[in-house]
């Protein structure tokens, strides 16, 4: 208490730049809004409807890939930057699958897509998984008692390394994905809802509930939440922190799978680069909702996809990203722990 | 602690082996064989690797195709050289200067092809023109690399006196300027489709802004309107459904983009599939394979514009053609620069012809290759017959419109005309 | 001059494995002599790129010990570094050159390079302290966090505010270097003159003012280090509560390591725009950043050789290995005599072709092998290879940040 103290007496040489710069981010900020508000308003209800319904869905597919990065963050405090690439990975892999399992475009929304896609989806989340495993044991495990760094720049080495697999499978090109679901919609208020869209954004609620789920009541799920809070006394206890952590990088590797394959569904193209600026937004929506916490990575995924389709659909889309990194300064200046809270930060 | 330093050390020799190998080798390009006078190289710079590489390779394969068929020039053995300008998984004008430094560096090369961004081109054109070292480019076509305008200085920051510190001009290119090429689709959507609503798009770099904001132009002087304007950043935008939902709702008739097929230039048009059925136009960028396989089954009805004149149209191109692909196989080897490049390497190397033959058969000075190149008068390529003004820009660019037909669909040639002149 | 060969002396009597610093100064203090004139010897005359291209390292030299004042002294992980490179650069391109006659003020500006180097300095450390003021609350990753979203606006700005900076296009034709007078003689091809105003073009010319400004900035943080300020940097790195209780004022104390860290990235901006001639927004990305984080801790976080030799290697690696890789494979193909590698056949695009396709996949493995091979860098400062060898959980002493001097 006595540093917060002196903290709090000299923290009076940076005060005054610091309150000038924080009070000119929010005017903008307000102004932005105001603008937003009045253009929101002019171009009537059904277009709103539209653009929320394309920013759920897309904040769904970011939701996926942020909570991989929660998880592993809120367990041994890495970014671990390769896991924009694994989603990708997912991608690549299930659009190596379809064929294998009979799919191809000309099966597109009939029903008989289902119980295929569904083996698609179970295996590519399952092979992500088991690659995910592997990275950690090679690149990750040795180095947990390395200064803190080291791994961090293994997951960027493994990041390369990711695309560079991808890169040399398909090339630099953008890679077609089949549009395998059905392209009607249900109308809504003037908005037209896809059956994808309404795809997206169920699929991804079950799994997040899932994992929620098993987080919250399973043996696995309990380890990893000890291990999360104190490493040492976890072992002390009796549990295997190798297996945990390895559980914990499987799982998030699971849903980057899902999301890769979901993503492919959705916008029908991959690229091999498309982690690097994926796994970007992704982390930085498990910040947005407070890192290492599971429902705030799902909330944040969700509002960068609102906040990205609201500003596509309103403003000058040019400037959508420096928004959203905006309000993502914002909310740690003002929230340090995010929306809705993380482990207290202590290094 | 000892052992420690010891794998610090070793590592540091593992680099400094590499080091020395690659200097070793760089340098081991020589020999030539007995029987020839010495060895020419054409030298090449693109983005060949990273997210750029879908615009770069398949043109560095037309200019390496272009060196492998003429074999030998005058007796003297041709050799291809390719450099990447891509650093950090983006083009780098950086690293393109420090590519024309080592091209300048090494006698045997007596000019170069590229580069394919304008801003890499900025930063070599200086270069290479203190040491009058010929530059061709297939793909630049900011028009303030060679033109001077007023709005250039304001643009750009540069002109093109500015950018050639010797007064003599060393850069030259055979794809019409953007000048052209925005109006060109502007007055196609106008004229021939009849449709005066357009929403218009652009990946926010140096081609794809520069062509659709002289589209912008051009529609308005026609009468139209552009009722949508929207500028991306196109690594990290997935969904351009927004835009096209308020595209649509704003009344347009056709959309227009300024991008490439490393830019997701034919992304959007998937997406227009169940919200905005209308034509969508696309500049060279996008006519390509490429550009078809990313439409998905939205690809028919698509219009683009390409710079110069289509190789399928030159009955003389087609045995070139089938060379080419015989070379390489791979469709996506080909791509809208693929033949412009090809050509530019052979105007290269027919200057460096005539050059040898004005230095009485002797290795020509990369002053005479200059000059050469800038004396080349109709020459036959495999995308049209090329002049050079004094600029540095083909005489009467080409402009050819294509169209999205068939089953499969692919890329029909719907007309040609020349431009400027 | 006296204290310049006692120091000298030192080094020369110091054990090398004891202090390898010294050794590894001596050598590179050798080498930056020796390499021009190597280069020109080896090449017969036609180095000069290479000398150019050495110039151009310098550059990521300068930008590694200025992260590494924020890194590896104070310990707050920067992610967005490259945001201050831009700043520094952009700087330079509003201050010399014709560009802002175009923008709203009408009137352009052209500051001789010297003075530039100040104004971009101090441009990039206002950024760094606008940066750090409302941020300085936040502890650890979370500041990383804001950085990097401070790396992603900055270069979005620039790019976006076209009215100002002429957006993708960039500027171009900025101001080349100039000494107000310069003797031209036979060593410059010249007869024997006195020349006004004399424009810098010759890359030896540059690889000179880096190699000064490299060692102007080495001598600053030497110094910045064994200050007072380094030793608070270094408590509020190891423990900022306990350094905050001793009475460090933690919030200045950062706020200065971002400032002071920036501002190197100032003298790089400056030096890279004035060589270049030209700045493009889409260069200074968080690739960039995430380069020169690698160069700091793949070095050796913390020691100022360490953080020079890794800078010296990445950059090698980057800009020398990996594109001129196609190439040295196929000739070495052909010098082993397996040409038929080369050419291509079927779904097999020739070895060039291959290679070219590895590069990611090369880049990432030499990453993750060094780092597994060396997680303390390649030459960690000796305090933190202790820690180390101690462990990280272990108490770290406090007093051996005074005990270490170079």
């Amino acid at each position: 208490m006595v540093g917060s103290l002196k903290q709090a007496r000299i923290a009076f040489v940076g005060a005054p730049i610091g309150r000038l710069v924080n009070l000119l981010v929010i005017l903008a900020v307000l102004y932005a809004i105001f603008i937003l508000a009045t253009k929101i308003f002019a171009q009537g209800p059904s277009y709103f409807l539209q653009i929320l319904t394309f920013g759920v869905a897309n904040g769904a597919i970011y939701a996926l890939v942020a909570l991989g990065y929660t998880m592993v963050y809120g367990i041994i405090e890495l970014i671990n930057f390769a896991h924009g690439d694994l989603f990708t990975l997912g991608g690549f892999i299930s659009v190596f699958l379809l064929p294998i399992f009979g799919l191809d475009a000309s099966k597109a929304g009939t029903p008989g897509i289902i119980l295929p896609l569904l083996a698609v989806f179970i295996v590519t989340m399952l092979i992500c998984g088991a690659i995910n495993v592997t990275i950690e044991r090679v690149a990750y495990r040795p180095l947990r008692h390395a200064p803190r760094l080291a791994p961090l720049i293994t997951a960027v080495g493994m990041s390369f390394v990711l695309e560079g697999v991808m890169f040399l499978w398909k090339g630099p090109f953008n890679v077609p994905y089949p549009n395998l679901l059905p392209t009607n919609g249900i109308v809504i208020g003037g908005a037209t809802i896809g059956v994808k869209d309404i795809f997206v954004i169920v699929v991804a609620a079950i799994l997040m509930i899932v994992l929620a789920l098993f987080v919250s009541r399973s043996t696995l799920g309990k380890a990893m939440r000890a291990t999360a809070q104190d490493q040492d006394a976890t072992e002390l206890m009796g549990i295997d922190i190798n297996r945990t952590i390895a559980a914990t990088f499987f799982i998030g590797a699971v849903l980057a799978g899902a999301g890769g394959t979901i993503f492919g569904l959705y916008y029908n193209t991959l690229v091999f680069d498309l982690g690097f600026s994926a796994g970007l937004f992704a982390f930085t929506a498990a910040v947005f909702g407070g890192i290492g916490n599971i429902q705030g990575a799902a909330l944040g995924g969700l509002l960068i996809g609102l906040i990205t389709a609201l500003w596509d659909g309103y403003m000058e889309s040019t400037w959508t990203q420096v928004i959203i990194f905006a309000i993502l300064i914002l909310v740690l200046v003002f929230r340090p722990t995010g929306l809705l809270g993380m482990r207290v930060p202590e290094k | 602690m000892q052992r420690r330093w010891y794998t610090a050390g070793a590592i540091i020799a593992g680099f400094a082996m590499l080091a020395t190998a690659c200097t070793g080798g760089a340098g081991s390009t020589a020999g030539g064989g007995g029987t020839t006078k010495g060895e020419i190289i054409i030298a090449s710079d693109q983005p060949t690797s990273g997210g750029d590489a879908s615009d770069g390779l398949p043109a560095q394969n037309g200019i390496q195709f272009a060196v492998e068929s003429a074999g030998s020039i005058k007796g003297f053995k041709l050799t291809f050289k390719g450099w990447d300008d891509t650093v950090n998984g983006t083009h780098d004008p950086q690293k393109g200067a420090q590519n024309i430094q080592e091209m300048i560096s090494d006698a045997k090369i007596l000019g170069m092809i590229g580069p394919n961004n304008s801003n890499v081109a900025r930063a070599m054109i200086p270069i290479a023109n203190r040491a009058s070292f010929t530059m061709i480019s297939a793909a630049n076509t900011n028009e303030c690399l060679t033109q001077t305008f007023a709005y250039c200085e304001a643009d750009t920051g540069t002109t093109p006196a500015k950018l050639r510190p010797n007064g003599v001009n060393n850069y030259f290119r055979v794809a019409a300027a953007d000048t052209f090429q925005g109006p060109a689709a502007a007055d196609f959507v106008v004229d021939t489709l009849k449709l005066t609503k357009v929403a218009v798009w652009s990946d926010n770099e140096t081609f794809g802004k520069g062509v659709a904001d002289k589209f912008t132009a051009e529609i308005t002087k026609k009468g139209g309107t552009v009722v949508l304007r929207q500028d991306f950043d196109t690594k990290t935008t997935n969904d351009w459904k927004p835009f096209l939902t308020d595209a649509k709702n704003k009344g347009a008739q056709a959309v227009y983009a300024g991008a490439t097929s490393g830019t997701k230039i034919c992304i959007p048009r998937a997406q227009m599939k169940g919200i905005l059925d209308a034509p969508y136009l696309v500049p060279d960028g996008g006519v390509n394979s490429q550009c078809i396989k990313d439409a998905a089954d939205n690809a028919a009805n698509l219009y683009g514009t390409v710079a110069a004149a289509d190789a399928n149209q030159n009955p003389d191109a087609k045995a070139t053609i089938d060379a080419f692909t015989k070379r390489f196989p791979k469709k996506e080897d080909v791509g809208s620069y693929t033949f412009p490049a090809m050509d530019c390497a052979n105007i290269l190397i027919d200057a460096i012809g005539r050059a040898i033959d004005a230095n009485g058969g002797n290795m020509p000075s990369r002053e005479q290759v200059r000059a050469a190149v800038a004396a080349t008068k109709s020459f036959k390529g495999t995308t049209g017959t090329y002049t050079f003004d004094a600029n540095g820009d083909p005489t009467s660019p080409t402009m050819a419109i294509f169209q999205t037909k068939g089953s499969p669909l692919d890329w029909v040639f719907v007309k040609q005309f020349g431009v400027g002149g | 001059m006296r204290g310049l060969l006692s120091r000298l002396g030192s080094i020369l009597e110091s054990d090398p494995r004891k202090n390898p610093n010294a050794v590894v100064y001596l050598v590179l203090a050798v080498a930056t002599i020796a390499f021009p004139i190597g280069v020109q010897v080896a090449t017969r005359g036609s180095g000069s790129f290479l000398i150019s291209q050495a110039a151009d390292a310098g550059v990521y030299i300068l930008l590694a010990i200025g992260l590494n004042v924020v890194v590896g002294f104070a310990g707050l992980l920067d992610l967005g570094y490259a945001a201050f490179f831009a700043i520094g650069a952009y700087t330079y391109a509003f201050v010399a050159s014709d560009h802002l006659e175009f923008t709203p003020i009408h009137q352009a500006l052209h500051i001789p390079f010297w003075i530039a180097l100040l104004v971009g300095m101090f441009a990039a450390a206002g950024a760094g302290a606008i940066l750090g003021a409302p941020t300085l609350r936040l502890r650890g990753d979370y500041l990383a966090i804001v950085t990097l979203g401070f790396g992603e606006i900055v270069p979005r700005l620039f790019r976006n505010a076209s009215t100002w900076t002429s957006g993708v296009n960039g500027i171009s034709a900025l101001d080349t270097p100039a000494l107000p007078i310069w003797l031209n003689g036979p060593w410059s091809g010249d007869a024997l003159a006195i020349v006004q105003n004399f424009k810098i073009i010759d890359p030896l010319a540059y690889y000179v003012i880096m190699a000064i400004l490299v060692a102007i900035s080495v001598l600053l943080v030497n110094n910045l280090r064994r200050s007072r300020m380094g030793r608070a940097w270094m408590a509020v790195r190891e423990d900022e509560v306990a350094a905050a209780a001793m009475g460090v004022n933690t919030v200045g104390v950062k706020l200065l390591a971002f400032s002071i860290g920036a501002a190197f990235s100032g003298f790089a901006g400056t030096f890279y725009g004035a060589k270049l001639s030209l700045v493009s927004p889409e260069n200074f990305g968080f690739t960039v950043s995430i380069t020169i984080l690698i160069m700091v801790v793949l070095g050796g976080m913390g020691n100022i050789p360490g953080v020079i030799v890794g800078a010296l290697l990445i950059y090698y690696v980057i800009f020398n290995i990996l594109p001129g890789l196609p190439q040295q494979a196929s000739d070495f193909a052909n010098s082993i005599g397996a040409t038929s590698l080369n050419s291509p056949s079927g779904d097999w695009p020739g070895l060039a072709g291959e290679v070219q396709r590895l590069k990611y996949l090369i880049f990432g493995l030499i990453l993750v092998l060094t780092m597994l091979l060396r997680p303390q860098g390649l030459l960690p400062s000796r305090q933190r290879a202790e820690e180390l060898q101690k462990g990280v959980h272990d108490d770290t002493t406090i007093e051996d940040v005074n005990a270490e001097t170079t």
